[in-house]
């Protein structure tokens, strides 16, 4: 009687354990690294310093392994350890990088000047419109706010993108962190108690 | 300006009636020295005064008043180490006078002084006269002239090369509502101020601004170059003051958040006329005019209460003029940044009249003439917009025509049409149904409804019937290959819902001599940022040879079927769908396929047959007999699950030969493909036009 009952019992906590945490485990470590390929491409700087892209040829071979291993992580051990895969690779997120990067350029002296800022919520702001010209006021504010609209919908369309539309705080708060780490000297953030830091 | 002259009067109510006393005759008196303690009057108080005269002649004496400390009312600070001297004092009968006087203090406002002073008093009638010249203000310099008789009063003051910051520091400190600048802008003023007692009756001030370079801490009012004029008349009136600005910006530029305003080369002037009634706190709006030329002309009049919940009760506002793109560039385009209508270029005109009745925006007109919006990113556009809108709150409907000449909805034309609608409180609908050209087809629209939707986006409705289109010009248009073929159908019921637009009924295609229809159409967010798209189609009885020819593909007869079940789009690019596309059962036309076709087949499967093709004895078959062709696409996440018309030795046909030879299978061994790179594959077939097999 005893040799039957524990394998149930495991088989059964296992079963439990498996079909709780499978949906509600945010792939941290992915997400970051997929934020830092789109942040770069934006900046416009070389890959290499981070990961670069993938090949489409290479993703399919990715997706085509991780899939059933995937599948089995989830189901035969802890899933904490089954870290997902982050896809970033729809037409939206391609387009929004797309108009991002071309946006950068015209973002960039800002930046610099420190006339635009980081925000502790992935976005961008006016920190000091006195560092701007008069007549380039309302060029740049159209520019913050095409950018936080993309920045947005980017945070929006990744976690949609992965089936989870309510990783988007997650994928946000992520973001949030890696433009500023992916960040050049000398541009401005706000800091995690809103005061305004030079990097 | 008022800070000189209560100064002034300290000295000049003090001084009069000592002198007089001390040069009352029978006293032979060489010196008078007085200490006089404390005095004090109405918001003002001295401490510690002494008057001293030493008399010179029988008319003259020189004269010297003393305090300690003078406090002046709430917002002029103090004055101490108050000097007032006059080396030689005259006294008449009629009048005592100092024509070259000194006034030294040291204010806490103004700094050190040392002004030159003159004065008159008349014995009998109280009157003074008095001027002070060089007081350091702001700094620049201002004058003053005052004549005080019983209570009237009369103050004419000029300040020149007064410094704004230094002025908006000190009226913020006095308790006016003021953004403080800083920067570099000077101010001259000439002020002629009179009134009775504590009571101004009349003022007449004129200013003209020089700003260089000036803005607020916050950067949300600056300016540069300004050149600026004002003129201000203030009259007392029985109710309260009636008052009459004009203001005229000449050159530079002024940005008050979020409207730049560059100076016109004709002047931008404001002018308002308007009672202030205290009593009621309510201001009465004669008239107003905002003029920048080459931009806008408004003139309006209304009434205020500005304290109340309501400021606005009544107002009349008369668009007279207004001149695109200078309207939408300067004054528009600020409020709607994050909008679809963010990015227009514009241009023409447009006049209009807005009517607030109670409170509440009762009654708008606009004429458009000529006007011209189209979207920067050209998701739309409207040419040569004219005619008449009307809108008023009431039951009644006001009825509107507008008219344009051509447009676009994503590169497509629209051509001329004319709209008649009626609007209410809340709702538009279409007087008479409207025929838009769309191409070389029409748009019938019926039935159109507009009404604000939850959460107060808007929603709306009609019934549509799309008269053919030709596929030619719709796919150039779109950017997309050439097609041949017409788009038709009865689409009795499209929504628009905060966003989303759903499409009822059926589309219909007539292409490739076959049948296309579209169900279940919709549209998410069409001009939002990532536009979303849902349908399901089915193909019908396609022929394959026109098909293959437009894609020079490579030339394939017989007819195709199929069905593309949830095809979504994404940023107008597929990212999911069901696909199967097969030769019908029942189909008895002829089925060949071309060595062309076979071998783009092949290499979109990645299988390399086309290769081997081309070098086995099969290439002296110009075509091929085929059974049946087909294949199956189910897309997701990037990935196409792939499929042909049969089950084939471990893949599938994706084109079964026939029995008799020459047999030729083409069979896929890849289940599983990037969509992307699939579709660079058939990108690259069907734009390279050499024929490989002869």
């Amino acid at each position: 009687m005893k040799t039957i009952r524990i394998p149930v019992a495991m088989t059964l906590l296992l079963f439990v354990a498996a079909c709780v945490t499978i949906n509600v485990y945010f792939p941290a470590e992915a997400a970051q690294k997929a934020a830092d390929r789109i942040i770069m491409d934006v900046y416009g700087e070389q890959p290499g310093k981070t990961d670069a892209p993938l090949e489409p040829q290479s993703r399919i071979h990715h997706n085509e392994m991780s899939f059933p291993v995937h599948a089995l992580l989830n189901w035969f051990i802890s899933p904490a350890h089954a870290e997902a895969d982050i896809s970033v690779n729809t037409p939206a997120i391609q387009q929004l990088q797309a108009s991002m990067a071309k946006r950068h350029k015209q973002l960039a002296p800002y930046y610099k000047s420190g006339a635009v800022g980081m925000t502790r919520d992935g976005e961008v702001t006016l920190r000091d419109q006195k560092l701007v010209p008069l007549q380039e006021r309302n060029t740049i504010k159209s520019l913050i706010s095409k950018e936080d609209d993309d920045r947005g919908a980017l945070y929006r369309e990744i976690a949609r993108a992965n089936g989870h539309p309510e990783w988007e705080p997650e994928i946000r708060a992520i973001f949030a962190k890696r433009w500023i780490s992916n960040a050049p000297a000398g541009w401005w953030y706000m800091n995690t108690q809103g005061a305004w830091v030079q990097k | 300006m008022m800070l000189p002259w209560r100064r002034v009067r300290v000295a000049l109510l003090l001084a009069p009636g000592l002198l007089v006393m001390t040069a009352l005759p029978g006293f032979a008196v060489d010196l008078v020295k007085l200490r006089l303690g404390t005095i004090a009057g109405a918001g003002w108080s001295a401490q510690a005064v002494t008057l001293q005269l030493n008399l010179l002649d029988d008319r003259h004496a020189a004269l010297l008043l003393q305090a300690q400390r003078v406090a002046l009312p709430d917002g002029f600070g103090e004055l101490s180490a108050i000097t007032l001297s006059c080396a030689r004092a005259q006294f008449t009968t009629t009048a005592v006078s100092c024509a070259e006087g000194i006034l030294k203090t040291q204010s806490t406002l103004l700094g050190q002084q040392h002004i030159q002073l003159t004065f008159r008093y008349q014995l009998d009638s109280g009157r003074i006269d008095t001027a002070l010249r060089g007081i350091h203000a702001y700094d620049g310099t201002l004058a003053l002239r005052a004549r005080l008789s019983d209570t009237r009063w009369q103050i004419d003051a000029t300040g020149t090369a007064l410094s704004l910051p230094a002025v908006t520091r000190q009226l913020v400190a006095t308790g006016i509502a003021l953004p403080v600048v800083a920067g570099s802008a000077g101010l001259d003023v000439t002020a002629q101020l009179s009134g009775v007692s504590s009571q101004l009756q009349e003022a007449d001030v004129a200013a003209r601004l020089l700003a260089e370079e000036v803005s607020d801490a916050a950067g949300s009012i600056a300016a540069e170059n300004l050149d600026v004029s004002l003129h201000a008349t203030v009259k007392a009136i029985a109710t309260g003051m009636r008052v009459v600005l004009d203001l005229s910006g000449r050159q530079g530029a002024l940005y008050i958040d979020p409207v730049y305003v560059e100076m016109p080369p004709q002047p931008l002037q404001i002018n308002a006329r308007f009672d202030w009634s205290s009593a009621g706190q309510q201001l009465l709006l004669h008239s107003f005019s905002y003029r920048h030329p080459g931009s806008v002309l408004v003139e309006g009049h209304g009434l205020f209460s500005p304290a109340a919940d309501v400021p606005i009760r009544d107002l009349q506002l008369e668009l007279r003029q207004a001149n695109f793109p200078s309207l939408y560039d300067t004054y528009l385009r600020p409020w709607l940044y994050g909008s679809m209508l963010a990015d227009l270029d514009t241009a023409g005109e447009l006049s209009g009249a807005f009517s607030w009745e109670q409170g509440k925006l009762g009654r708008v007109s606009l004429d458009p003439v000529n006007l011209t919006v189209n979207d920067r990113e050209g998701r739309f556009g409207l040419n040569a917009v004219n005619g008449r809108v009307r809108w008023s709150d009431t039951t009644v409907p006001a009825r509107s025509e507008l008219a344009w000449s051509s447009g676009s909805v994503f590169q497509v034309a629209l051509g001329a049409t004319d709209l008649v609608i009626d609007a209410g409180h809340d709702y538009a609908r279409l007087a008479q149904p409207v025929a838009i050209p769309v191409l070389d087809g029409v748009l019938q629209v019926a039935d159109f409804q507009l009404q604000p939707g939850a959460d107060a986006a808007w929603r709306w409705q009609f019934d549509g019937l799309l008269e053919p289109v030709s596929l030619s010009q719709l796919s150039l248009a779109l950017g997309w290959p050439e097609l041949a073929g017409k788009l038709s159908g009865v689409i009795p019921d499209v929504r628009y819902d905060n966003g989303d637009l759903e499409v009822g009924g059926v589309l219909l295609v007539r292409a490739f001599e076959g049948e296309v229809t579209l169900r279940n159409l919709k549209l998410q967010q069409p001009f939002g940022l990532v536009p979303r798209l849902q349908v399901d189609a089915r193909a019908d009885n396609i022929d394959l040879e026109t098909l293959t020819r437009t894609f020079s593909f490579g030339r394939i007869e017989g007819r195709l079927d199929g069905r593309i079940d949830g095809l979504q789009l994404e940023s107008w690019r597929p990212v999911a769908f069901d696909a199967v596309f097969a030769t019908p059962e029942d189909d008895n036309s002829r089925h060949r396929i071309s060595q062309k076709a076979v071998d783009n087949i092949s290499s979109i499967g990645g299988g390399g047959v086309g290769g081997a093709l081309s070098r086995s004895f099969l290439r002296f078959f110009k075509d091929f007999p085929y059974d049946r062709l087909g294949i199956r696409c189910r897309l997701e996440r990037g990935i196409c699950d792939m499929g042909g018309v049969a089950a084939a030795p471990e893949g599938y046909y994706l084109v079964k030969g026939r029995l008799l030879p020459p047999r030729l299978d083409v069979i896929g061994y890849a289940d599983r493909v990037n969509w992307d790179t699939l579709i660079a594959q058939i990108m690259a077939v069907t734009a390279r036009q050499e024929v490989r097999v002869e």
